[in-house]
């Protein structure tokens, strides 16, 4: 049981955004989407969440065909973390991470929400955070609120093994060292019964952390496997047009 | 910051004052009628028949209206994630107007069961301002921040369309017609009686409990609509329940109240600065605001050129277009 798209294409505007790309997100592993800028990373994203429909082709929710799901039936088996608006109005960052619990209209599980919410704040180490206005945290500590606003909608009680999966654009973009391994870890912890997606720029956390790798360029899937396969000096050097050279650095990390 | 025990007591409180509002109000007035006479029940003929006929009725028709105004321009804020939207600044307002002046003027010549003639005034605000909430929505539509001034000069756009329409109105009506549509525009609850209370109250009723299941999604809305969509709201459905109910319940407070400014936008950020923002608390309390405030600013209305009244869209304009230029310089330092 995965999310599984079968050659989709997305053509936009005349133009062809995605050509006949295919992949599986698998419970239990992290599948990064590299590429340059343009190439087609956040299209694929969108349309896995079902913000895009595509021309072409089919996106399977544990084989469910994604049209055929309603609104509500697509949130609660994925969550999806983007580049997000600000908010108008002064929420407290506790609000906006509740705003991901999917059962307040329904009273099963009220019992587990408030240990929910707060082991997520101390997953992600933003318990100190939590009655402060969102408006008036740092660009970082939003972005911890809305991960754990996305973790929370994948809540489910332990007795249910239903299928969950993350997708994540960029979420480490424009955090510091520390906290970006300390999201990624927390990400690691949840991949192991769920599986997550996640777009990345620096190929460096991309070998550390994900399974497996997808590297798209010009809306083309030009090369699918675990990092130490796609990552080559040959392909990595002609498809970001810059000279690099790998090497195994002392924490097993491989480098560029 | 607040939580949500404290705001569940601030709505209780706030429902309270709007009983106690409403008893002193309709104590009050030109004919004194004692509160003492009216709780113990010892009432003379007159008295009873003051309080029944005239204070009773426009005493819980101004806590409507102003429960109204408080709760549309709540969501209506909440909906368009944008701290200026008013009922009367975004044009909603002139559009229910336009539609009841249509039909004070036009329906006088023509033949109506006068049963149905006192839905057809709330009705046709009703039309009049969903067309308008309906053309906001599609012309503010992907202007994301910008929107915030754009939605402002649509209003300002309809506002002018609707009095192009309502002055043509005036320059075609009989002088009675004419006295009821200045009477009007600028709002009063005067003269209100049970039988034209009746059907506004029963639409605006209704349009409350239409409107507060919305209260969640409001709020997820806040994120964004992409990303209400990925927590599995159905957005269009939220949009036509907000757009629908907030322009009936304004369409039939104008229809019979005439347009009254500013409290749509003042009330929402007052019960915002008591007890925070999120819209499971600031609708009940935005309505329960909403209501205390029109009813005392009635009273005030009422007393201060005693025997005569002010209207009540003059004093409201007067409290709440200094808070509208307040809001707008306080936008202006967080850049919005």
């Amino acid at each position: 049981m995965t999310i599984e798209a079968v050659s989709i294409d997305v053509e936009i505007d005349g133009k062809l955004l995605l050509a006949n790309a295919s992949l599986e997100i698998v419970p239990g592993e992290i599948l990064a989407l590299v590429g340059p800028n343009g190439a087609g990373k956040s299209t694929l994203l969108r349309t896995l969440a079902g913000d895009l429909k595509p021309t072409s082709g089919n996106v399977f929710y544990d084989s469910r065909n994604l049209n055929q799901l309603s609104v509500r039936e697509r949130a609660i088996p994925r969550s999806v973390m983007s580049q997000t608006q600000p908010m108008i109005f002064d929420f407290t960052a506790r609000e906006v991470l509740q705003m991901g619990w999917l059962h307040a209209d329904h009273n099963y599980y009220n019992e587990y929400f408030e240990s929910a919410v707060d082991n997520l704040a101390c997953a992600c180490e933003i318990e100190q955070l939590m009655e402060q206005k969102f408006n008036t945290l740092s660009g970082g500590e939003q972005k911890f609120i809305h991960f754990a606003r996305s973790l929370l909608q994948l809540w489910a009680p332990d007795d249910l093994k239903d299928n969950r999966y993350l997708l994540l654009d960029e979420p480490v973009a424009g955090l510091d060292m520390g906290r970006e391994l300390h999201m990624l870890n927390v990400i690691k912890e949840h991949a192991k019964y769920m599986g997550v997606l996640i777009i990345l720029h620096d190929l460096n956390l991309v070998a550390r952390f994900a399974d497996s790798v997808l590297l798209l360029e010009e809306g083309q899937i030009l090369k699918a496997g675990p990092p130490h396969a796609v990552f080559t000096e040959h392909i990595i050097s002609n498809v970001y047009k810059v000279p690099v050279m790998i090497t195994q650095d002392p924490l097993t990390i491989r480098y560029y | 910051m607040f939580r949500q025990k404290d705001q569940v007591v601030i709505i209780r409180f706030l429902f309270l004052s709007v009983i106690l509002g409403a008893m002193t109000a309709s104590a009050v007035g030109s004919f004194s009628i004692p509160a003492i006479d009216l709780l113990s029940g010892s009432l003379t003929e007159l008295q009873r028949t003051v309080w029944i006929e005239i204070r009773l009725p426009r005493v819980i028709l101004s806590g409507l209206v102003g429960a109204s105004l408080g709760l549309s321009g709540a969501a209506l804020q909440g909906l368009f994630r944008n701290p200026l939207a008013d009922p009367g600044l975004i044009g909603v307002s002139a559009g229910a107007a336009l539609g009841a002046a249509v039909v004070i003027v036009l329906t006088s010549d023509l033949f109506i069961p006068s049963s149905l003639e006192l839905f057809l005034l709330p009705m046709a605000g009703i039309i009049g301002a969903s067309m308008v909430t309906l053309l906001l929505f599609i012309f503010s539509k992907g202007f994301g921040y910008q929107g915030v001034t754009y939605l402002l000069l649509i209003g300002i756009a309809v506002n002018a369309i609707a009095s192009v329409g309502i002055g043509i109105l005036t320059y075609i009506s009989t002088d009675s017609e004419l006295r009821s549509l200045t009477f009007w525009t600028m709002g009063s609850f005067g003269g209100v009686t049970w039988s034209v209370l009746m059907p506004a109250m029963f639409l605006m009723i209704l349009s409350f409990f239409f409107m507060l299941p919305a209260r969640r999604t409001l709020d997820i809305l806040q994120l964004g609509e992409i990303e209400a969509y990925r927590l599995g709201v159905d957005v269009k459905k939220v949009k036509y329940r907000v757009i629908f109910s907030s322009a009936a319940a304004v369409g039939a407070s104008v229809a019979i109240s005439g347009m009254i400014g500013f409290v749509g936008l003042v009330v929402p950020h007052l019960a915002r600065l008591i007890g925070g923002v999120n819209h499971n608390y600031l609708l009940p309390a935005s309505a329960a605001l909403g209501a205390f405030i029109m009813i005392s600013a009635d009273v005030l209305a009422r007393m201060v050129m005693q025997p005569a009244e002010l209207p009540i869209g003059l004093i409201t304009s007067a409290i709440g277009s200094p808070f509208f230029l307040w809001l707008i310089f306080r936008m202006k330092k967080r850049d919005y």
